[in-house]
């Protein structure tokens, strides 16, 4: 077996803000393999997007990574010169914004932006990546790829500028394409396009993707392996199918609950996950998940579960997991629980645990 | 009149269509052209610019020759705008007087740019001790009178010449560029494109200038056009105190200087030159403010 293409092990970044260091990355560990496409799920500020920036290298002030390695093709970009972190940059590892319109500078011409994006890591002339800017956006099926190279940001549709960015994006072939929340501010069938789009560009171009989002839909349409993060952490990491299917944490399966099925049985209600994520200053003792997990048990409140294997390739973090609240409880049962509830908490007992 | 209303609504439809081709440059031009001040002021300093461009080949008469007419002679139809106490043609003098303006008008604006943008630039995209020095010494530099900085420099460039002076008005204008620059640049590199141009790769140069500059265009180039009559106005006063331009070579501050005595019995020695500077430091003004309204996008309809 090859060596993965990106391996992050232990990545901790924290914020050093006035009210105290912020531990938005709290010791997560994992592999993409060349080709791969990779989900990072979580809630807002789970850390889904501060990792993307520490893969980047972009983690803004007063942010750091404290600890850890990042490998890219074996070498630790933490421990590399700024300038080479640069080069890898744009060239190798690549990254797409949520707000097409904000991430495009108004004042430039689409096709200038894309070749700008060339021109930081290769010697061209003008003509040679004009002729290629005109290239990327027909590879991203935008229609009239010329003249569109010639408009400004704001002339185009929500979808036709996130074509845009995805093309500078793989202005120089990227190994890794790192997408945040690419399709969050556009109108459902454009999302639809673009995941369409990033899946076709993952196939033919062999390029890694790491899709980071709060929407299991796009997880599932698009990536074969997908990471759950809560609070900094990672809960579980698993093939899709399986964790879709059969999840593990509570919080993958109280997220799953929580997304609206068109194919749902009538009178099935949407389940929120009621409570919030909790405050990564002082995080909770124990499992983090905790105070809004209704199958606790009291070594929750106490231990931090480790991340083990649960089936190969499938991991989760949790002392109780699923399988034992089905076994325990049943589907119809299970129906019934309000995760996060302060009231009607169900605690199965510690000493279940043989 | 049939044609009227149908030209109207001919334009009624082709306004929207057309708003949506043009660009950032195109549409602030089209505005400032419907601000009649700011055309009309562009007019007469234009004009003014022809004038000091013809003042370096052809002037009616010597500026530094006395004695070319009678001493304090009135306007009149040899001298237009008549002579003064030495006799010499007073609208020559006000010819070489607009180049002497405009030269320091726009060159200290010039190293203003030069000096103001970069720093600004640094300073609010980098931080830190850069940018504590910087507003350091723009503090202290806000804290001494203008004509302080301006007179300790005179003095210690020594021998007094128009490029002192330009130097001099410089030192006293480069912090508002400056601080202009840098506001601008601490809001911009919050924006995303910024991040999305450091993810793709771009050096610190390229997101310097070829990402943030651009985006300050606008309020720079105000700042530019309202920095050239400060600095027109500064040179016209240390020439006024005598510490300018050095004679012969006529400038509107000394000329007004001059005439200043004999106001009563000539008062177009001292109106001629104040006259061509308040006009011309309205005219700066007035295209400053029209450049300003045009170049705000929440001005756009």
């Amino acid at each position: 077996m090859t060596a993965p293409l990106l391996e992050v092990k232990d990545l901790h970044t924290q914020f050093f803000t006035d009210s105290g260091v912020v531990q938005a990355v709290n010791g997560i560990s994992f592999d993409l393999r060349e080709g791969e496409s990779l989900g990072i799920v979580g809630e807002s500020g789970c850390g889904k997007s501060v990792t993307a920036l520490s893969i980047m290298g972009l983690v803004p002030e007063p942010g750091r990574v404290t600890r850890g390695e990042i490998r890219f093709r074996g070498e630790d970009l933490l421990r590399m010169p700024h300038e080479a972190v640069r080069e890898i940059r744009g060239r190798d590892i690549a990254m797409i914004f949520q707000d097409p319109l904000s991430s495009l500078n108004p004042v430039l011409k689409n096709g200038f932006q894309i070749e700008e994006a060339m021109l930081a890591h290769r010697h061209l002339s003008r003509r040679q990546t004009g002729v290629r800017a005109v290239e990327l956006l027909k590879t991203v099926r935008v229609p009239a790829p010329a003249e569109r190279a010639k408009d400004y940001p704001h002339q185009l549709s929500g979808g036709m500028r996130q074509r845009t960015m995805i093309a500078m994006g793989l202005a120089n072939e990227p190994a890794i394409l790192i997408a945040d929340e690419p399709t969050t501010a556009l109108d459902v069938t454009v999302q639809a396009q673009i995941l369409e789009l990033l899946r076709d560009l993952n196939q033919e171009m062999n390029t890694a993707i790491i899709m980071i989002t709060h929407n299991l839909g796009v997880v599932a349409g698009l990536c074969s392996r997908v990471i759950v993060m809560y609070a900094g952490q990672i809960v579980e990491e698993g093939p899709v199918d399986e964790i879709f299917d059969r999840p593990k944490h509570p919080y993958t399966w109280a997220l799953l609950r929580s997304v609206p099925r068109v194919d749902a049985v009538q009178h099935e209600r949407l389940r929120s996950i009621e409570g919030l994520p909790p405050d990564l200053i002082s995080p909770p003792a124990g499992c983090r998940f905790h105070p809004r997990c209704p199958f606790r048990i009291d070594r929750c409140f106490r231990v931090e579960p480790p991340l083990e294997d649960m089936s190969p390739g499938h991991r989760a973090a949790c002392w109780v997991t699923m399988d034992r609240a089905y076994a325990e409880m049943g589907a119809g049962e299970l129906l019934d629980v309000r995760p996060g509830a302060a009231s009607g908490v169900y605690d199965v007992g510690d000493g279940h645990v043989g | 009149m049939a044609t009227q209303p149908l030209t109207a609504s001919v334009e009624l439809i082709a306004a929207p269509l057309a708003r949506e081709q043009v660009g950032l440059w195109t549409d602030a031009w089209r505005r400032l052209r419907r601000n009649r001040l700011a055309l009309l002021a562009s007019v007469y300093l234009t004009l003014l610019i022809l004038v000091a461009l013809v003042a370096i080949v052809h002037t009616p008469y010597s500026t530094s020759h006395q004695g070319v007419a009678p001493t304090y002679a009135p306007p009149n139809g040899a001298h237009l705008l008549g002579a003064d106490a030495s006799g010499r043609d007073i609208l020559s003098r006000l010819m070489v007087g607009a180049q002497i303006s405009l030269i320091v008008g726009l060159t200290t604006q010039a190293i203003v740019l030069a000096v103001g943008v970069p720093l600004g630039l640094m300073a609010g995209y980098f931080r830190g001790w850069l940018d504590t020095a910087l507003s350091f010494v723009i503090n202290v530099f806000y804290g001494i009178p203008d004509i302080l900085v301006a007179m300790i420099l005179i003095v210690i460039l020594g021998k007094p010449g128009l490029e002192k002076i330009i130097i001099a008005i410089a030192a006293t204008r480069w912090m508002d560029m400056a601080r202009l620059t840098r506001g601008q640049t601490l809001s911009l590199r919050e924006r995303e494109f910024v991040e999305a141009s450091r993810a793709s790769g771009a050096r610190a140069r390229k997101i310097l200038f070829g990402h943030l500059l651009p985006n300050a265009l606008g309020p720079i180039i105000v700042q530019v056009t309202l920095g050239i009559p400060a600095a027109i106005l500064f040179e016209a006063f240390l020439s006024f105190l005598g510490i300018g331009v050095p004679p012969p070579t006529p400038s509107w501050g000394s000329m007004a200087a001059d005439g200043i005595h004999s106001m009563r019995i000539a008062p177009h020695i001292v109106l001629a030159p104040a006259i061509a500077l308040s006009l011309t430091l309205m005219a700066f003004n007035f295209l400053g403010d029209g450049l300003r309204d045009a170049l705000d996008p929440r001005q756009k309809r």
